[in-house]
């Protein structure tokens, strides 16, 4: 869990220095980006897809995205994981919400989910930051924390969550932006 | 984005940063998503805030698993890709920086699927009256204006819109003669404002050789702010009441 910050940098940089050539038409660099970062994709589409075929179209679009749009990746504003991530999880969102009503996961097997620990190949991301906040995340009321690993991970929408947990959506949202506020104060405060 | 928290209950957050948050966790309904994806493009606070959050979060993807895709995700991914220059020039430095959405260069590419003129629509959004492009015609005199210039890859203006706040109508006039556009697809015009899902001002008709007024009731309380987008849609217009189709532009409304 100790994982070097140097290790971290270094394959962070590795893959920026990857996307730059894919900027450039590169399909070499784009076949050892995909490699090294389409587990984790995969990983966060089917999450909140939870179908395989679903799901593996999603992929496959996210990554013609990041082939467009390589050029546009600033790494001063994220690491390219975090960038290739964002993309996924709200290409996958996206998708859900296209999906006809139909039932999801409860909460409480997405709070189950969320405790199943690091992945295999976490560190690409920073350890530091995710003790901090899945410990501000668990410090939470429980079902506030649920809600809020519900939409993350799960794609939920409020209105679905507040219906669950019957109370009204004014309710719920303020649950999830108080509860994401105390996890921000967390984040900061430890940095200062 | 001056209104208090306390108004609208957002637990201390202000309005932009109220829905970034929403955009960042997820959690909003597909129009709402909607909306923010379109506010993404031309407001530049609310993609910071969005950046942030997205930021502030993300270390939580550290927590899913990762589950190797089969093979034939990538065999289907390099059969779509092909190694080509690409372009030289950001469209970027046509808007000086001031509209975010100039960034979003997948917009451009997006368009390719939109026939040979509209695959290169832009739309400048200008706000002061006066210091409009080429071709636009001066229908507003004084008073709070709103012009945009719908030009192609090249720079020709291919028609002007301009909102007369004493008329309380927008209209549109083709500078260009004649059109080529994709056939069975047509511009919709749409106004966002604050959270509210994309509301339709109605299709542009860019072959028309007259100007279009949309009507006085769909602008009734359009104010600086709002966002207006163009996407592409079936003749007669989105089917649903929501965008369906690429949106190729997006402006922030805002006083001279």
């Amino acid at each position: 869990m100790n994982r070097p910050v140097q290790a971290l940098t270094t394959g962070s940089a590795a893959l920026s220095a990857l996307l730059l050539r894919v900027a450039d038409g590169d399909t070499a660099a784009f076949q050892t980006f995909y490699d090294r970062t389409s587990a984790k994709l995969f990983g966060v589409i089917l999450r909140i897809l939870n179908e395989r075929q679903e799901s593996e179209d999603v992929l496959q679009d996210v990554y013609l995205s990041i082939w467009r749009k390589a050029a546009t990746f600033d790494p001063s504003k994220a690491s390219p994981i975090t960038w290739a991530a964002t993309i996924a999880r709200n290409r996958a969102i996206d998708r859900l919400r296209a999906r006809p009503p139909r039932a999801h996961v409860p909460v409480e097997a997405a709070f189950d989910l969320a405790d199943d620990g690091p992945a295999q190949d976490a560190g690409l991301l920073h350890g530091d930051d995710v003790r901090r906040l899945t410990a501000a995340l668990a410090s939470l009321e429980p079902r506030h924390a649920a809600a809020i690993r519900a939409c993350y991970f799960d794609g939920v929408t409020y209105d679905e969550l507040a219906t669950r947990e019957q109370v009204p959506v004014g309710t719920l949202k303020s649950w999830v932006r108080r509860g994401l506020i105390r996890m921000r104060g967390a984040l900061e405060g430890s940095e200062a | 984005m001056s209104q208090s928290p306390e108004q609208y209950g957002l637990d201390g957050l202000n309005e932009v940063e109220a829905l970034a948050m929403d955009y960042a966790l997820g959690g909003g309904s597909r129009a709402e998503r909607k909306a923010a994806e379109l506010r993404l493009l031309s407001d530049h606070d609310f993609r910071a805030a969005v950046e942030r959050w997205q930021l502030l979060l993300s270390p939580l993807d550290d927590t899913t698993p990762g589950i190797a895709p089969p093979p034939s995700v990538w065999a289907a991914i390099a059969a779509d890709v092909t190694p080509q220059p690409r372009r030289a020039a950001a469209p970027a430095q046509l808007a000086s920086g001031r509209a975010g959405w100039w960034d979003n260069l997948n917009l451009w590419r997006i368009l390719g699927l939109g026939g040979p003129v509209l695959a290169a629509v832009a739309v400048a959004l200008l706000v002061q009256p006066g210091s409009t492009g080429p071709a636009v015609p001066a229908i507003v005199a004084g008073g709070p204006a709103l012009v945009a210039t719908l030009a192609d890859a090249e720079g020709r203006p291919l028609m002007a819109a301009a909102y007369d706040p004493a008329s309380g109508q927008v209209r549109f006039a083709p500078v260009a003669g004649g059109s080529d556009a994709a056939t069975g697809k047509v511009p919709e015009l749409w106004v966002i404002e604050g959270q509210n899902p994309p509301r339709s001002l109605g299709v542009i008709d860019i072959a028309a050789a007259r100007s279009q007024i949309i009507p006085r009731d769909r602008l009734a309380g359009l104010k600086p702010g709002a966002v207006l987008a163009i996407s592409i849609e079936p003749t007669g217009g989105s089917p649903t009441g929501a965008p369906t189709g690429p949106v190729i532009a997006t402006g922030k409304l805002a006083a001279a």
